[in-house]
């Protein structure tokens, strides 16, 4: 158990900023997850706590102690890589016993701790098979019971899930949490699936172009994202477009006041509203005083099973998408039907218009 | 707060290790001779005289002329019998294919003299084939000369070609030649205008490898030359002349040598870089069934190639268990040559292995560090090793042998036995061997395993000790065994830097053949055929891809 400090962090490849002024603090025993598309920066900061390169500026503390000058073999960190980078010419057992024999570990503590964390990764009968005889998701755990079991001040994982399909990455899931509860051990996570990421984290940290653009729970993280890039990679959300008179801002399409703001042109702020907060109703509906009624046609209705996924189009020719339980009544509808979508006023959320654009109401 | 002082990276010293290995034993050799082709033997002064001379003297010209005239048919040779030979095998299904591709790796890898001498022994002035169709009255051809040359050529270096277009022939997506039949082609012209440019890279490849090795190829014209002389026997005999004196004009003609495995090769880029064909195996060719007459000539051609091609060694063997008195058969059979060569030079014997085994064991920890800085760093130091592993391509024996003189045997360097230079000249040579084999191997393993080990606690030498090692063995133990094979049947170098006391086998087969001494020839050379053999066993044993672990 270590907590976690990491201080204006900055890597540099060439003129490319990989990391870009990185402040991060993770309590002892959380599990702190890194999300964030592709080239993001994500696997660059794990690997710079992980001590495979070099950061160009910063400090990094486990416990309030700084390990950048460490090489990474003296770090103590455990990794669990995405391609599991199991030892395919050792057993099991000598691949979870690798660590604690770098450690010197007295050889009857190091069977039984093995022999213990094989158990719990639920892979005690396999301790004597060799990896290609195991499944990715077994390969996996093999991961998991070696990074853990030399006892880490910190474990470090990498799109561990990411390799596996889609079932079984739902169910290790599951365990990868389970057992970090158990063990208490503080963890740093990267992924670039957001649903992983809100099911398992503490503390969900989006990234985007070598920079921080939210740390926080998950629930914050979706409810309440604090810039526009945040709200838009973690679920889905519609964009309608406002007109702006007097300092006040309303809705194109239905002309209603939403906003009031006097620093900024209309162009400059976009309204953004999840999909699950929209309600469709047939034909014309008045709406109640918390709601805002925008009429519209029917696009496409699709029927996935648990929800259906109503596509609309305004008059003013802006595409809105909802999703909500199904609905007969609606699904029967012909394209073109003339419809009315509600929203709840609360539901809407302005950003300035960039791409990482801050929140403003 | 104290903050720990990192000592220098484990592989950033390797690296330098390498470097200052690599300098010395290569470069500076190189450079050497560089140099010394542009002083005057006799004021020692700078001078362009030596080039002027080469290019002026009828006796050098004609040494170029004949030089490239051997290289270039040689090398058409080798593709005429090995294009055919790769295209028969990847496509039709053949009886006793695998033996067709054992057979051609053995030829391959057979010592390349053999060839040379067999072919004496069986159309030369007394050979038994002369000697058959002289006695019904029929004159045949001599063997010695530019015609014998190339044939020796291109039975010896048609391999190279056969396996390298072969494997690109099976590798070609079969929906392809589908395509272009669906548009109208007939066979031959789905042929000549899909199949053959789409392994063109593969075939230019491998004349290319043809060319260079005929190019820098001493035995051949020196056993067989008799009048004809080529650059290397030139270098060799010009050596020979100027010893104790500064060898300006050997190192002259050598640098004429190198200068044209370079431009081979680069025109070989320059052709290729505009080539570069994406491949999928979505599609794998599928071989089809041949009737007929066809089918007897293709089995004919296919076999009777790799049968003529392994005559020599055939003929060397069985003239090693003829009775022999002194250097005269006798008639019969018996032991005569093998009692002879333990009597006569068991130094010879024991040396080869020993050169070589220490040459081998250099290479494959040089081989393993190489290839994982080479594959793992991406620095300028890793590029310039990786470069500098082309070299020794390129640098004919002879060349590599006469830089080793100068730089080795005076001044800083001065007073190296023969016996390790010689063990130093079949490592730097070799080296390329390993490191190619390793290299491949190490490019199929995941960084992230070092990374792993690293990560547990593993320094960087016990990570690579422990994990890396064991996972590229395959590759560095076939790199191993053809660095073996190839330092065991060096002959020009040796030539150049042996002494009475570090004659090696290849050396005593030369003298041998020089003095008329079949048999004893016949049987060192059945004891390398036989160790080549046992390597090329074991290759099989530990590869996938048989084809590509001889080029």
């Amino acid at each position: 158990m270590a907590s976690v400090e990491i201080k204006g962090i900055r890597k540099l490849y060439g003129d490319v900023v990989a990391l870009s002024d990185i402040n991060i603090s993770i309590p002892s025993g959380s599990f702190f997850t890194l999300l964030g598309p592709s080239g993001c920066g994500k696997t660059t900061l794990l690997r710079t706590i992980a001590g495979f390169h070099d950061q160009n500026a910063g400090r990094i503390e486990v416990d309030g102690k700084s390990i950048e000058g460490l090489p990474a073999y003296r770090r103590d960190v455990g990794m669990v890589f995405q391609d599991y980078a199991i030892f395919p010419h050792i057993s099991v057992r000598d691949n979870v016993a690798f660590g604690l024999r770098q450690r010197k570990v007295l050889a009857s503590d190091i069977s039984k701790r093995v022999a213990d964390v094989l158990e719990v990764v639920q892979l005690g009968a396999f301790a004597d098979r060799m990896p290609h005889e195991l499944s990715g998701g077994q390969q996996q755990r093999v991961g998991l019971a070696r990074a853990v079991v030399i006892r880490p001040k910190v474990l470090l994982m990498d799109e561990p899930l990411s390799n596996l399909d889609a079932r079984l990455r739902v169910d290790l899931r599951a365990e990868l949490r389970r057992i970090q509860r158990d063990l208490g051990i503080t963890t740093v996570y990267v992924t670039h699936d957001q649903e992983e990421a809100l099911a398992m984290s503490d503390t969900v940290c989006v990234m985007h172009q070598g920079v921080i653009q939210q740390a926080a729970s998950p629930l914050d993280i979706y409810l309440r994202p604090e810039n526009r890039f945040v709200a838009t990679f973690v679920g889905a959300c519609n964009f309608m477009s406002l007109s702006k008179e007097g300092g006040q801002f309303s809705l194109k399409s239905s002309g209603a006041r939403v906003f009031d703001a006097a620093g900024f042109n209309a162009t400059e702020i976009a309204c953004a509203v999840r999909p699950e907060t929209l309600r469709v109703a047939s034909g014309h509906v008045t709406p109640s005083p918390e709601e805002i009624a925008i009429p519209a046609k029917i696009l496409d209705v699709s029927f996935i099973g648990r929800e259906m996924e109503v596509l609309t189009i305004t008059d003013g020719g802006e595409q809105l998408k909802s999703l909500a339980r199904p609905d007969p009544a609606i699904i029967e509808l012909a394209n073109g039907s003339s419809v009315t979508v509600l929203v709840k006023r609360d539901d809407l959320a302005f950003f300035e218009a960039t791409e990482v654009g801050r929140r403003v109401g | 707060m104290i903050r720990q002082l990192r000592r220098p990276d484990f592989w950033t010293v390797v690296t330098g290790v390498i470097l200052v290995v690599l300098v010395v034993l290569l470069l500076i050799p190189i450079i050497r001779v560089l140099l010394l082709s542009f002083v005057d033997a006799d004021t020692l002064k700078w001078t362009l005289g030596n080039y002027v001379e080469v290019f002026t003297r009828n006796f050098y010209l004609k040494g170029l002329k004949n030089t490239l005239f051997v290289g270039f048919l040689g090398t058409l040779g080798a593709c005429m019998l090995g294009i055919p030979l790769a295209f028969f095998t990847a496509r039709f299904h053949l009886w006793g294919r695998a033996w067709i591709s054992t057979l051609a790796i053995l030829v391959l890898v057979s010592p390349p003299f053999i060839g040379a001498y067999a072919w004496i022994m069986m159309l030369g002035s007394n050979g038994f084939i002369t000697n058959f169709f002289g006695r019904i009255g029929i004159e045949t051809p001599t063997i010695y000369g530019a015609h014998g040359i190339v044939l020796v050529f291109t039975l010896k270096f048609f391999p190279f070609v056969f396996l390298m277009t072969q494997t690109a022939l099976m590798a070609v997506n079969k929906s392809f030649e589908d395509a272009a039949e669906n548009l109208g082609c007939t066979p031959l012209q789905r042929f000549t205008k899909i199949t053959l440019p789409l392994v063109f890279p593969a075939i230019s490849t491998g004349a290319i490898i043809c060319f260079v090795l005929s190019i820098a190829d001493f035995g051949t014209p020196a056993i067989l030359g008799r009048g004809f002389r080529t650059l290397s026997t030139i270098a060799f005999s010009a050596y020979r002349s100027e010893l104790g004196g500064v060898p300006t004009m050997a190192v002259t003609v050598s640098m004429i040598m190198i200068a044209i495995s370079m431009l081979a090769l680069l025109a070989q880029r320059r052709i290729l870089a505009k080539r570069r064909y994406a491949s999928s195996l979505t599609n794998l060719p599928v071989k089809t069934h041949l009737t007929g007459w066809r089918n007897v000539a293709v089995h004919g051609f296919c076999h009777g190639v790799v049968l003529i091609a392994m005559l020599p060694s055939l003929v060397v063997v069985y003239t090693s268990f003829l009775k022999t008195n002194g250097p005269v058969f006798v008639g019969g059979y018996g032991l005569e040559s093998y009692g002879r060569i333990w009597r006569t030079a068991p130094e010879a014997i024991a040396n080869s292995f020993l050169f070589a085994t220490a040459a081998v064991v250099l290479i494959t920890a040089f081989s393993a560090l190489i290839s994982y800085v080479i594959v793992r760093r991406e620095t300028t130091a890793s590029g310039a090793i990786d470069f500098m592993m082309m070299v020794p391509y390129l640098i004919p024996g002879v060349v590599m042998a006469i830089g080793f003189v100068t730089t080795f045997r005076s001044g800083f360097f001065g007073g190296i036995g023969a016996a390790w230079l010689l063990v130093m000249l079949y490592f730097i040579r070799r080296l390329p061997y390993g490191v190619r084999s390793t290299t491949s191997s190490l490019r199929q393993v995941k960084p992230s395993m070092e990374e792993a080990a690293i990560n547990l606690g593993a320094p960087p030498l016990t990570a690579f000790l422990k994990v890396t090692v064991p996972l590229i063995l395959p590759g560095l133990i076939v790199g191993s065994l053809m660095g073996f094979i190839t330092a065991i049947n060096e002959l020009s170098g040796t030539l150049i830097l042996y002494d009475a006391g570090s004659i090696t086998m290849p050396v005593s087969i030369y003298l041998a053949v020089l003095d008329g001494e079949f048999g004893l020839a016949a049987a060192h050379s059945t004891v390398l055929l036989l160790c080549t053999g046992v390597c090329v066993y074991f290759v099989f044993r530990f590869t996938e891809n048989r084809n590509s672990a001889f080029l």
